[in-house]
């Protein structure tokens, strides 16, 4: 079942940020949210995972956690890899006392080499690099298994050959856990390596929907401009 | 029809004023909410005698150089100031008194609270706003872990436990300043200075001093935790909660001080 989310409306004061989308994303499968700057794709996230409370509409979820890995990766600086990692099994009220640190140190080992970084458990986000706090991340967001897994624009702020890493990475977990995914991104590289299905939004509203070629193949203005990345088209920003 | 008001000056100080209204009662309301919500979070206290340990170290003993400075240094300027004219109108053997009572009533604990609120109330706000503004609040909520458990919980123990400790200690240093600054000054000696210490002080006058340090911080606590909680826009926001938690905590000593105050010795 994955997600499903039925004309979902959320507004910040007067603002209409969400205005009535709907889409669905299926188990072992990842949707792209593209848009420009402001057209309400974290919003979205934020409303899946919680962290913002809706003002109408629909969120159904096939159950178990919700993971998110954040823009900026959102490490605590305070705590090492292992703790980083651990954080939710030995905090968490449902889970605390349920693992040993035996157990403990086999899964975030696990974690670890499933992002490809063994071994790094004692170091602190501050020596890690960009794509490395990135990955840690995801470790993070995948330790208690979780059923939909959510990234908020995964690749930004990193080089080319780090995002395609980054990007096998989504496509490696979406496949070992068979979660469904949510990717916001700006980028057309992470979208075609990574996505199943893209959904544009722009001033809160879809105005495009459907599989990564389809939107490669420039079939309205809005795909075009996207596309394109140019500022004559129907999306007017104010930057 | 659109009506176009002009803003003059007086439109301006009711606006700053109506301002200045909304964010006081804001910050009083996000305060009681996060004063309600650490005790209903206290059934499930789940902190590590560790972690307790380690913010009882930061609140105690990284402040007590700063802290037992002022208080001591306090003490001395005022028993410099006093000593000289009691002991020339023959009150000599009174200056230990008057001086224990004022640091244990008064001097010891209010000085504390404003040293611990300029290290430790500060460090605690700027550390959970940062937290804030780079969404590391954001991650522990995703990981379904309460923030209010996790964060304040260690944090206003430590205070609650340590501020009566750092307070005693801080009107020892106090009184012996004063026998130094009085004994130096107007040569009153140290034997007839602390004679009249222990002659002027009562259990009861330890016992509310010690009440009151522990009011002073569970306030400098919570209300720094609850500050750096509601921080936004960046590193902006890090610092307007910062200062905000400096001045709340300021104010809400002074208020329990007077409540103190006017409920003991009044």
């Amino acid at each position: 079942m994955g997600i499903q989310v039925k004309n979902l409306v959320k507004s910040f004061e007067d603002k209409k940020v969400i205005d009535d989308i709907s889409f669905n994303v299926d188990d072992g499968k990842i949707l792209s949210i593209v848009g420009f700057s402001g057209s309400g794709k974290s919003t979205v996230l934020k409303l899946i995972s919680g962290l913002i409370e809706k003002d109408s509409g629909d969120i159904i979820t096939s159950g178990g956690d919700i993971a998110m890995v954040f823009q900026y990766s959102a490490l605590f600086d305070s705590l090492n890899v292992f703790d980083n990692i651990s954080f939710a099994l030995h905090e968490r009220k449902d889970l605390r006392g349920k693992y040993t640190q035996k157990e403990l140190e086999k899964i975030v080992a696990e974690k670890l080499e499933m992002v490809g970084l063994s071994g790094i458990e004692n170091k602190f986000p501050s020596e890690l690099s960009g794509g490395m706090q990135k990955r840690v991340s995801f470790a993070r967001a995948i330790v208690t298994e979780p059923k939909i897994i959510l990234y908020d624009e995964p690749t930004a702020g990193l080089d080319p050959i780090s995002s395609t890493l980054i990007e096998d990475y989504i496509v490696r977990l979406k496949n070992e856990t068979n979660a469904a995914s949510i990717v916001v991104t700006h980028q057309m590289s992470t979208i075609r390596r990574t996505s199943d299905s893209v959904l544009m939004l722009y001033n809160g509203k879809v105005v495009f929907e459907g599989t990564p070629d389809d939107l490669c193949a420039e079939k309205t203005d809005y795909t075009r401009q996207f596309v394109n990345a140019t500022i004559e088209g129907p999306m007017k920003i104010n930057v | 029809m659109k009506i176009l008001y002009k803003a003059t000056y007086t439109y301006k100080l009711f606006r700053l004023l109506y301002e200045q209204c909304e964010s006081f009662i804001t910050t009083l309301g996000e305060i009681t909410y996060y004063c309600v919500e650490f005790f209903k979070e206290l059934k499930n206290f789940n902190t590590s005698f560790h972690e307790i340990i380690e913010q009882c170290a930061r609140f105690g003993f990284s402040s007590l150089p700063i802290t037992l400075s002022i208080v001591g240094m306090t003490s001395i300027i005022v028993a410099m100031q006093i000593a000289g004219e009691m002991v020339k109108q023959g009150g000599g053997n009174f200056v230990g008194m008057l001086m224990a009572i004022l640091t244990v009533r008064e001097e010891g604990a209010i000085m504390s609270g404003f040293a611990i609120i300029s290290m430790i109330g500060s460090s605690l706000a700027s550390e959970i706003a940062t937290m804030k503004v780079t969404e590391q609040l954001d991650a522990i909520k995703v990981l379904k872990v309460n923030p209010v458990n996790y964060l304040f919980t260690p944090r206003v123990i430590a205070g609650t436990l340590m501020m009566p400790l750092v307070v005693i200690v801080a009107s020892l240093v106090g009184i012996a300043g004063g026998a130094l600054a009085s004994n130096i000054t107007s040569e009153l000696s140290y034997k007839a200075y602390f004679d009249s210490v222990w002659s002027g002080l009562s259990m009861h006058d330890l016992n509310v001093c010690i009440l009151k340090s522990i009011s002073f911080g569970f306030a400098i606590s919570l209300i720094s935790c609850a500050c750096g909680m509601n921080a936004k826009d960046g590193a902006k926001g890090v610092g307007i909660a910062t200062t905000k938690a400096v001045v709340w905590s300021f104010v809400s000593i002074v208020i329990i001080d007077l409540i103190f105050a006017a409920a003991f010795f009044y």
